[in-house]
């Protein structure tokens, strides 16, 4: 079914804006204001709540008028827009963003024609449903992996790169009882969060050049 | 397409001239009228591409400009705005862009070009010391008389001469020019490798107007090029790059990574560039240099990396494969046609051979120039996507070995297979074996727009 | 406001189409999604993270009452929603000169497409029904599709190694570790920040 690929479901949300004249400034200003501040990193409330690969919320002010000989026709409310990538299903992604988020999504679709808040869970559940759009294809380079399972491969990448590097040309009993500690300490040690740069690793890989 | 029209294109676009000596003089213009009597001057003296059926003439002069220069010349505003972005900034304000910083910052560059004051490059190319000296007298002579321009600088460069003889090497050790591309209608002796390639594994020469405005390019169409037509067509940019070399700095870091890598010194600087240091493409002989194949315009460009997708012969990082993929990324080699660029260029400074003592603060390197119809989607995407970073070669972050800004970081990759001859091995924490000392962006343009610039004849659209 | 957080862009385009060709839209989408090969060379292009079509007939904007308007449209649009690494016009040069015909099939349909070839009208195009992003969240900015993929085989390679590393003697462990070093050595790039736009 196009809306999943794979481990991956493709979410796509319009939600209708409120329109209001006595608004000052209108609702998708303030949706626009709102979002120009959250943070973009490991403190975005998608990273706080699990599942996401990559979003993008878009304030659709209207369609696009391409030229003559085409017509020129203007959509009646402005849109928000939510194109989410996470991992497993719709239900349990929306709770999850409901469970730890709640103020960022009441701050956000607050200003959305028909949004009953959080607090009311299942309201809720169908307010966003009934926002969706069925994906008619979606594409993914990688979709059987979880966000944190992804995190993990890339720090293993780099300290594997690292030990590597700082292991050529050593002898193999020295080499053996070094990769077994090498797996150790990057067993213990903490996955990068979510939309953060990487982690600073100061476990010493050992080897020549330490 | 069109015949080129030779005696409208300069010499320098359509050929290197294989002349072992050069200068390179930087012209400031003071004054728009009289700059433009000197370049009605110098229209006699500029090289054409015209062939050399009487022999090769024992001097040339070709000329370009800046965008800083062209408004000196004081071309029309209208024109001189639709000139490419990135030649109007000139390339001291797309550092950021080049990856020139820190080590390779505009801070650290000669003063000259540090500067803002070039207006116009006039490179003189001869086969022997009184030929060159005449003929830039005779430059210097014209600036004088027409009082048209102030020289600011000038850049002195010659192939390496080895047992009496010039060469194409360079001073790290390695055999140079081998890359360049081949274009429509642009006349050469063909070597499969070096246009573009085909479905059927053949190559063809790649459309005449990645090179030259005013040509079909790959994309098919009229390359985006300043108007009007006449200013622009038979022209082409130019991108000017003062390379110093540490060599000093390569040879040790060679020595040591060498001494740790199995397949031994020479085998490990020839996995550096992806040619041994005799020019023999790894590709085509991964053990060892095989010097009749180098001599062998058929076969001493002509590989594919298809059949090493994981780099055993030839690493991925290699400068060559980095510079110029062929098939390495799929599509047939298509993703990369519109991504070649024209090299000229010449050495500069004192040839050291192995093993005499070299030090890094010696004034040496390569003057690297490269010409293209888009700077911003030829050179400067390879020095931005390709050598600065890795990721369209699945190398992540990782430069350059070679020329990358590596400031002391980074890691290069041999990959290898299971033979004691042939390991996988990692070069980790490299030095700046090149350091950018300056540089410019020009515009070459075509006799005809030179007579029209010298004329003040240019009229925007 | 951005299109771009570390190495990943943010591409939304929407395009009008008349009605009656929406169909033929449906059913080129459906044999791409079921007819695999056909998705080869989007796979090979490897700097798109995830990308989506959306087909939104005129009467199906959501509509929810409480005081909306309904919309009252004569096209129906297609949404594009793209997550790729590289520059725009990097993006854009590379579907032009290699997956044109699929770009055809896909926006022939849409009013005023000049076609994916050649670039520069296309281009101009995009730049028309491209509407920019208000916020942008990735979970891994400094790692681009490429650096995904390697990293999951590293992973994999790893954990293979690491589950038998106990068991082997040295001589045998030195090896299993080569050819371990062989599978990982072209995926050992590093990730880091995106080289400037331009």
């Amino acid at each position: 079914m196009p809306n999943k690929n794979g481990n991956v479901y493709g979410l796509t949300l319009l939600s209708p804006i409120i329109d209001d004249e006595k608004a000052t400034p209108s609702h998708d200003l303030q949706i626009r204001k709102y979002l120009a501040t959250l943070p973009t990193g490991e403190g975005s409330p998608f990273a706080l709540a699990p599942g996401t690969h990559l979003a993008r919320l878009v304030v659709m002010d209207d369609v696009i008028y391409v030229g003559m000989p085409a017509c020129e026709e203007h959509l009646k409310s402005k849109y928000l827009v939510l194109e989410s990538n996470f991992d497993g299903e719709l239900d349990q992604y929306l709770n999850g963003l409901a469970d730890h988020v709640p103020e960022h999504l009441d701050a956000i679709w607050g200003h959305c024609f028909g949004y009953p808040g959080v607090a009311n869970r299942k309201a809720f559940v169908e307010y966003m449903r009934a926002c969706q759009l069925e994906t008619t294809f979606f594409f993914a380079a990688v979709n059987d992996q979880s966000v944190p399972q992804t995190l993990r491969a890339l720090h293993t990448r780099r300290a594997v790169a690292d030990f590597i590097a700082c292991h050529q040309g050593m002898e193999p009993a020295q080499l053996q009882a070094e990769f077994m500690q090498f797996v150790k300490e990057l067993g213990s040690e903490p996955i990068p969060r979510p939309g953060s740069i990487g982690v600073v690793r100061n476990t010493k890989t050992g080897g020549r050049d330490e | 397409m069109s015949k080129l029209n030779a005696t409208d294109i300069q010499g320098f676009v359509l050929r290197g001239y294989n002349l072992p000596l050069a200068r390179y003089l930087f012209l400031h213009f003071e004054d728009a009228c009289r700059a433009r009597a000197l370049i009605g001057r110098l229209l006699g003296e500029v090289t054409t591409g015209q062939r050399w059926d009487g022999g090769k003439p024992d001097s040339t002069v070709n000329i370009a400009f800046t965008h800083k220069g062209l408004v000196a010349l004081e071309l029309p505003l209208a024109t001189l705005l639709t000139f490419p972005v990135e030649f109007q900034e000139g390339m001291k304000k797309r550092a950021g862009i080049l990856g020139d910083t820190e080590l390779n910052g505009p801070e650290r560059w000669d003063e000259l070009w540090r500067e803002d004051r070039v207006h116009a490059w006039l490179g003189v190319n001869a086969n022997c010391p009184e030929a060159l000296e005449s003929r830039c007298a005779q430059m210097l002579a014209l600036m004088q008389e027409t009082g048209g321009a102030v020289l600011v600088g000038s850049q002195d460069a010659a192939a390496v001469v080895i047992d009496g003889k010039p060469t194409t090497g360079e001073h790290f050790g390695y055999t140079d020019g081998f890359g360049n591309p081949e274009y429509l209608g642009v006349e050469r002796k063909s070597q499969p490798g070096q246009g573009k390639l085909m479905p059927d594994g053949t190559w063809a020469p790649l459309a005449t107007g990645e090179l030259l405005l005013g040509y079909a390019d790959e994309a098919g169409e009229l390359p985006v090029a300043p108007v009007p037509h006449i200013l622009a067509s038979n022209g082409t940019f130019m991108v000017y790059r003062k390379l110093h070399q540490n060599v000093a700095s390569f040879r040790a870091f060679l020595d040591t990574q060498g001494a740790l890598y199995g397949g031994g010194r020479e085998k490990l600087a020839a996995k550096f560039i992806g040619r041994w240091r005799d020019g023999t493409p790894l590709e085509l002989s991964p053990d060892e240099p095989d010097f009749p194949l180098t001599q062998d315009p058929k076969r001493s460009t002509n590989f594919t990396y298809g059949k090493d997708p994981e780099g055993v012969k030839c690493p991925l990082g290699a400068h060559i494969r980095r510079v110029h993929p062929r098939d390495a990324f799929g599509f047939n080699g298509r993703l990369i046609d519109r991504r070649r660029i024209t090299r000229r260029g010449l050495p500069y400074g004192r040839f050291v051979p192995e093993g005499e003592p070299v030090s890094d603060a010696e004034d040496r390197g390569v003057i690297f120039m490269a010409l293209n119809a888009s700077i911003s989607r030829q050179f400067e995407f390879v020095q931005q996507q390709w050598i600065g970073y890795g990721n369209d070669a699945r190398l992540g972050n990782d430069k350059d070995l070679l020329i990358g800004n590596h400031c002391g970081r980074g890691k290069f990759v041999v990959q290898g297979d299971t033979t004691k001859e042939n390991p996988p091995f990692i070069c980790s924490n490299m030095p700046n074996f090149v350091e950018l000392r300056g540089g410019e962006y020009f515009f070459l343009p075509s006799i005809t727009a030179l007579g029209m610039i010298a004329m003040s004849l240019v009229d925007p659209r | 406001m951005s299109n771009i957080n570390g190495k990943v862009y943010a591409m939304n385009a929407i395009t009008p189409m008349k009605p009656w060709k929406t169909w033929i839209l449906r059913g080129f989408f459906f044999v791409l999604g079921h007819v695999k090969p056909l998705q080869k060379d989007l796979v090979n292009l490897s700097f798109i993270e995830f990308a989506r079509w959306v087909v939104l007939p005129r009467k199906r904007f959501p509509f929810l009452g409480n005081g909306q308007v309904k919309e009252d449209l004569r096209y129906d649009y297609l949404l594009f929603f793209s997550n790729f690494n590289g520059t725009w016009n990097q993006y854009i040069d590379a579907f032009s000169a290699v997956l044109s015909r699929g770009l055809n099939l896909v926006w022939r349909w849409s009013e005023k497409f000049p076609g994916s070839v050649p670039v520069t009208p296309f281009k101009e195009y995009i730049a028309r029904v491209q509407f920019d992003t208000d916020y942008y969240y990735t979970a891994y900015p400094h790692a681009t599709a490429n650096d995904l993929k390697s990293a999951h085989i590293v992973q994999a390679s790893f954990d293979k190694l690491s589950q038998r590393a106990q068991e082997y003697s040295p001589a045998q462990f030195a090896e299993a570790y080569l050819h371990f070093v062989l599978q990982v050595q072209a995926h050992l790039g590093e990730t880091g920040e995106a080289p400037v736009v331009f």
